[in-house]
């Protein structure tokens, strides 16, 4: 909803505006919705003015075309894939997280949804040397693990550094400050991507996005589905405009037949492009550290693709610490 | 737009509004009933849950659209809103592709490029818009009408999808149904008007997010032990088939096609998905079912 007001584009004048409100048209919507002809005459507005000031409302406010041909250029240029460092999730993803597009993650508790986001940052950071901006919404993201796995990876503290600061995290608790958060962002992604000192960022992770909007949804209310829906599209729109590549995490619930599936419902399933979902290998005799990862959507590769990756493979060298010291006594025992 | 604006119209406008668009009726013989395909002016709705391939029929019907016509396209163009943000131009490409390749087999050599061209000149009668609230969608569609009046080759108009804004407009329209509904009520009346004076085709998806509860109440009495142990295909149509959009959107449908992800075939792993048509004009429902490739859609005979 536009308001009209003086000044919104050369041509609407006060007096205009006043002369268009006594006909009850007071936003773009109206206005452009209305006929001019019978507009004109009842407001008593010089018709070629009202048509003009229509015609400029409507260039500012709406959408333009592009051409599939120009589209298609852009995207060739533009796109890139980011590799995840991992190889199995790299096979399913078809070689990477895709910029201009939204991954999920979906699984359990303990799945290592947490783990496979943290070390994508790390890998985008390290090896590609691109930003990262890392939403934390569920304080799963800690910073000592990302230098063990830095570590793991380089011994020379100041690559490390390096690394270290291309990831942004932002620590956000509830749906409004994620939301607020976004679009701060989106402004940031923009200044980022102008000043060409910094680099741009290439990719954001809200880990875990059902964790702040899940509590909103269920009872008979729409704020909530809203909220979600508003989420989503600020998401988008940050994929789409800035060609970044977006992952977010998602928690699983049962269907009736008692298969896994995505949280956050119908609404939700239709937001990412490619969902994947993480769970426990358990077939006797494997550790337990094994996951399996499952593409259950996606437009690229063949659905229900199934990998098996070991989530210590990764942090084979940094076992000893105490974080990756749990999983250790569990394989051994 | 008015009758002042008429009387500087330019040849091409003057065709475009009297003598109408090519017709799409041969674009899906498998999915559409005899007699039943898309004519001038009609508005077909492509009803499913997530990943149930209404986006994939999409991209089929556009490239059926756009290809050349010594390809077996139409060669008319196509406007693609998408309020979704899901437009992949990658798998269009590849599908768009696959479908050029045979014709331009003959000679190797210069096959590649010769493609790649013909891409190029198929994606130029596509034109893309996107759109992030009902409100640009609504302007965007006035904007758009200065466009059908101009190009007398286009014929489609492709909204993927019309629901996505269903949740923001119904909470933020305060009280009242009808002002939750004005946005959409109003876009819809101006694509009844498209339709009605340009004879623009219109598809549109929306996603299936309300369950019927009423019919699966009704299936209930037949005993929920078997029902709940192999859910039968037939309850599957009508678990989230509710339309939900406004009332305007649903009178204006002459066409309306639901899908279906159907459970997996155990033997080839094969994902295979049915869709069935219903019309206004004919009656009963026509089923088809495909399966994606690489290469785009694939129907599979004799059912």
């Amino acid at each position: 909803m536009v308001l009209l007001r003086e000044g919104l584009c050369p041509g609407l004048t006060v007096d205009m505006v006043k002369a268009l409100q006594t006909e009850d048209i007071r936003t773009v919507e109206d206005l452009v919705s209305s006929d001019s002809e019978e507009l004109a005459q009842k407001c008593s507005l010089s018709y070629k003015a009202l048509v003009a000031v229509r015609r400029v409302l409507l260039a500012q406010h709406t959408a333009f075309p592009v051409s599939g041909a120009d589209l298609y250029e852009e995207l060739l240029s533009s796109t890139s894939i980011l590799s995840t460092g991992n190889h199995s999730v790299d096979k399913l993803l078809d070689s990477g997280l895709y910029t201009g597009e939204i991954t999920e993650l979906a699984g359990g508790p303990g799945t290592g949804k947490t783990q496979l986001c943290v070390s994508v940052a790390m890998n985008i950071a390290h090896e590609l040397k691109q930003n990262v901006l890392y939403i934390d919404t569920n304080g799963g993201m800690c910073a000592s693990r990302l230098l063990q796995m830095l570590q793991a990876k380089t011994t020379n503290t100041v690559e490390q550094m390096n690394a270290l600061q291309r990831i942004r995290v932002f620590r956000v608790f509830d749906v409004f400050s994620l939301l607020c958060c976004l679009q701060n962002l989106r402004a940031c992604v923009r200044t980022v991507s102008a000043s060409s000192n910094q680099g741009s960022v290439k990719a954001v992770m809200v880990d875990s996005v059902s964790a702040v909007v899940f509590c909103m949804l269920g009872g008979k209310q729409t704020e909530g589905m809203s909220l979600m829906i508003q989420v989503a599209t600020e998401l988008k729109m940050i994929a789409k405009d800035y060609n970044v590549a977006v992952l977010v995490t998602n928690h699983v619930t049962r269907d009736g037949n008692g298969q896994l599936k995505a949280g956050l419902g119908q609404t939700w399933s239709h937001i990412p492009r490619t969902r994947i979902l993480l769970q426990r290998a358990n077939r006797p005799g494997a550790p337990t550290s094994l996951r399996t990862a499952t593409l259950t959507k996606s437009s690229r590769q063949p659905c229900y693709l199934m990998e098996e990756f070991d989530l210590c493979e990764q942090s084979a060298e940094e076992l000893k610490s105490r974080f990756s010291g749990k999983r250790k006594l569990d394989t051994t025992a | 737009m008015t009758e002042r604006v008429r009387m500087a119209e330019t040849g091409a406008q003057l065709l475009a509004r009297v003598a109408g668009r090519q017709s799409l009726k041969d674009i899906g013989q498998h999915v559409f009933p005899e007699d039943g395909g898309p004519a001038q002016g009609d508005v077909v709705e492509f009803h499913g849950v997530e990943g149930s391939g209404k986006t994939e029929m999409l991209y089929h019907f556009m490239i059926h659209c756009v290809l050349p016509k010594d390809s077996g396209g139409l060669e008319v163009e196509v406007v693609f809103i998408d309020t979704d943000y899901h437009f992949d131009m990658l798998r269009l490409v590849s599908i768009l592709e696959a479908r050029l390749t045979p014709t331009a087999e003959e000679n190797a050599d210069s096959a590649e490029s010769e493609t790649e061209e013909a891409v190029r000149s198929c994606l130029r009668r596509l034109s893309v818009v996107h759109c992030s609230s009902s409100v640009q969608l609504l302007l965007t569609l006035h904007y758009l009408e200065g466009t059908f009046c101009s190009r007398p080759a286009l014929c489609l108009l492709v909204i993927d999808s019309i629901s996505a804004f269903y949740w923001v407009d119904r909470s933020s329209g305060g009280e009242s149904l009808a002002r939750q509904e004005a946005n959409l009520r109003k876009c819809a009346e101006l694509l009844n008007k498209f339709r009605r004076d340009y004879g623009i085709v219109v598809f549109a998806t929306t996603h299936a997010i309300m369950r019927n509860y009423s019919s699966a109440a009704g299936s209930t009495p037949h005993g929920s032990s078997e029902a709940s142990g192999s859910t039968p295909s037939w309850r599957n149509f009508t678990d989230f088939d509710k339309p939900y959009l406004c009332r305007t959107w649903q009178r204006i449908l002459t066409q309306r096609l639901v899908f279906l992800k159907s459970e997996r075939s155990p033997v080839d792993q094969k994902q295979v998905f049915t869709v069935a048509c219903s019309t206004v004009r004919t009656k009963g429902v026509k089923k088809c079912t495909f399966y994606v490739t690489e290469d785009g859609i694939k129907f599979i005979e004799g059912q």
